[in-house]
């Protein structure tokens, strides 16, 4: 989603991922609610120095008429001899409102600052597109930075599939038109759990079918059917686009209907089940005990494929994980040596299944509700659908989250 | 709707952060001690911002907040008494 950059004071949400993806250091001044900024942060290939002082704080010394005036007699009565002169300040708030008064406050102090254009929420609504070319096809990588979200765009002899759309659907449109191929497939890996699934409504706009597994057509904490329209998606199932075939295979484990697809027996789309550093939860449906074993097995059903096999998950922890080209990406191989959970899974399954039930991290209230959402169960306006997305995806385990909680 | 005694409105619709809780700072002080603010604002973040701000300003507390209509609020109102 492109926004407005004025000259000079602004930093666009484009400005930033360029930033936190690039070499030079910078300085971010978040002055968002406290519960509001513990539940959720910019964060950047390393661990990015931030301060928090909500802006209702920075009140204290208001007598201006200018509020700027006011947050600069505040930053001068302390905060400012924390902040540091040698590297931009980026001052942030959840809309880019209060920030830029923010900003200009620092500025009247000397300091370097910019203003976050449209805040945290346009952050969580940044998309980014990275391409490769592999296997005679090219795989349009599209993630959402703020949110460890991946979804994919496969493409060959100008036939596309589109693998766990995200909401914002035109994304994937508009990339089709300036591209100039045709989408004329979209599945889900599963029912998605952390974030609302582009899926059915790109599939309706467009008039092409969306497979689901139909284990995942029932909310398993409800126990109630979907109303979403959905064909259904079975083991083996192989799809032809372009020149080539993707294959399913039924995955169980993150849910009972989780899917991986295998594109010309070269390129593993692992959804939610392998990760780059982590590996999937099995206790998002509210059966992690039960769930677990399942996991297991298919774990050991895809490390049975050959290691050369290139790996795209749906998910990543932290923006460091990216490789060359700021692609997700590695081959089978590399994971089976160096992701841990994939370690685990090739000792005995009750040491995996401790191992896994051991690393569960906090399981967010709101995800019950986003899979009401995607089945169909719970309609919700813009507001409230960026309200249930808010914040970084919790689908790995525990391992992968750590380097941020001890920051 | 409203149950919670008030004594001074202040609309807020239409106004982005940080200008509720600003003007609702500001104009709370006018008031007697004890008499409470009712702010109007339009602005989703105002609800945790308010209850943010009245855990830190001493001189304020929060008496009550109201989204209207419940489903699918537009309107948010705070509460805001000047500490007797």
């Amino acid at each position: 989603m492109s926004t407005k950059t004025a000259a000079g004071t602004e930093w666009s949400v484009e400005d930033l991922h360029a930033k936190l993806t690039g070499a030079k250091d910078f300085f971010v001044f978040d002055v968002r609610a406290e519960d509001e900024f513990e539940a959720w942060k910019i964060e950047g290939k390393k661990v990015l120095p931030t301060v928090n002082v909500p802006y209702y704080e920075m009140l204290e010394f208001d007598e201006f008429d200018d509020v700027a005036d006011s947050f600069k007699a505040f930053l001068e009565a302390g905060t400012a001899h924390k902040l540091p002169r040698d590297v931009p300040i980026l001052a942030v708030c959840a809309k880019g409102d209060t920030s830029e008064f923010v900003a200009e406050a620092l500025r009247r102090l000397d300091f370097d600052a910019f203003n976050l254009t449209g805040g945290t929420a346009a952050w969580g609504d940044f998309y980014d597109v990275k391409s490769v070319d592999v296997a005679e096809s090219t795989i349009c990588q599209i993630s959402r930075p703020a949110r460890g979200c991946l979804s994919y765009v496969v493409v060959s002899e100008g036939k596309a599939v589109v693998i766990d759309a995200l909401r914002h659907v035109e994304q994937y449109v508009s990339l089709a038109k300036d591209k100039g191929f045709e989408i004329e497939l979209v599945l889900d890996t599963h029912g998605h759990a952390d974030h609302i699934s582009g899926g059915p409504e790109l599939a309706a706009r467009l008039g092409v079918p969306y497979h689901l597994h139909p284990y995942d057509g029932i909310h398993p904490i409800d126990v109630l059917p979907a109303t979403i329209g959905y064909s259904y998606l079975r083991d083996g199932q192989a799809f032809t686009v372009g020149g080539k075939t993707l294959e399913t295979l039924h995955i169980p484990g993150h849910t009972l209907g989780n899917a991986a697809f295998l594109w010309d027996g070269k390129v593993l789309f692992t959804g939610d089940s392998i990760f780059i550093e982590s590996i999937a939860r099995p206790d998002l449906g509210g059966h992690g005990e039960t769930w677990a074993p399942l996991h297991y097995a298919s774990l050991r059903r895809l490390l049975e494929l050959p290691a050369a096999t290139m790996v795209l998950p749906a998910h990543f922890s932290g923006l460091g994980e990216a490789g060359n080209g700021g692609l997700f990406v590695a081959t089978l191989g590399e994971l089976t040596r160096d992701n841990e959970g994939l370690r685990m899974a090739q000792k005995s399954e009750e040491e995996f299944v401790a191992y896994i039930l051991a690393s569960l991290p906090k399981f967010p209230d709101e995800y019950v509700e986003i899979k009401r959402v995607n089945a169909g169960l719970l309609e919700v306006g813009e507001s409230k659908a960026s309200e249930l997305e808010l914040g970084k995806n919790i689908c790995a385990l525990a391992q992968a989250y750590e380097d941020e909680a001890g920051s | 709707m409203s149950e919670t005694p008030f004594d001074k409105v202040l609309d807020a619709s239409g106004l982005n952060c940080p200008m509720p809780v600003v003007k609702a700072r500001r104009e709370v002080r006018s008031l007697e001690p004890g008499q409470v603010l009712k702010v109007i604002s339009t602005d989703r973040g105002s609800v945790k911002d308010f209850q943010g701000w009245a855990k830190v300003d001493k001189k304020v507390d929060l008496v009550g907040q109201e989204s209207e209509p419940p489903e699918d609020p537009v309107t948010y109102i705070h509460y805001v008494q000047l500490a007797k």
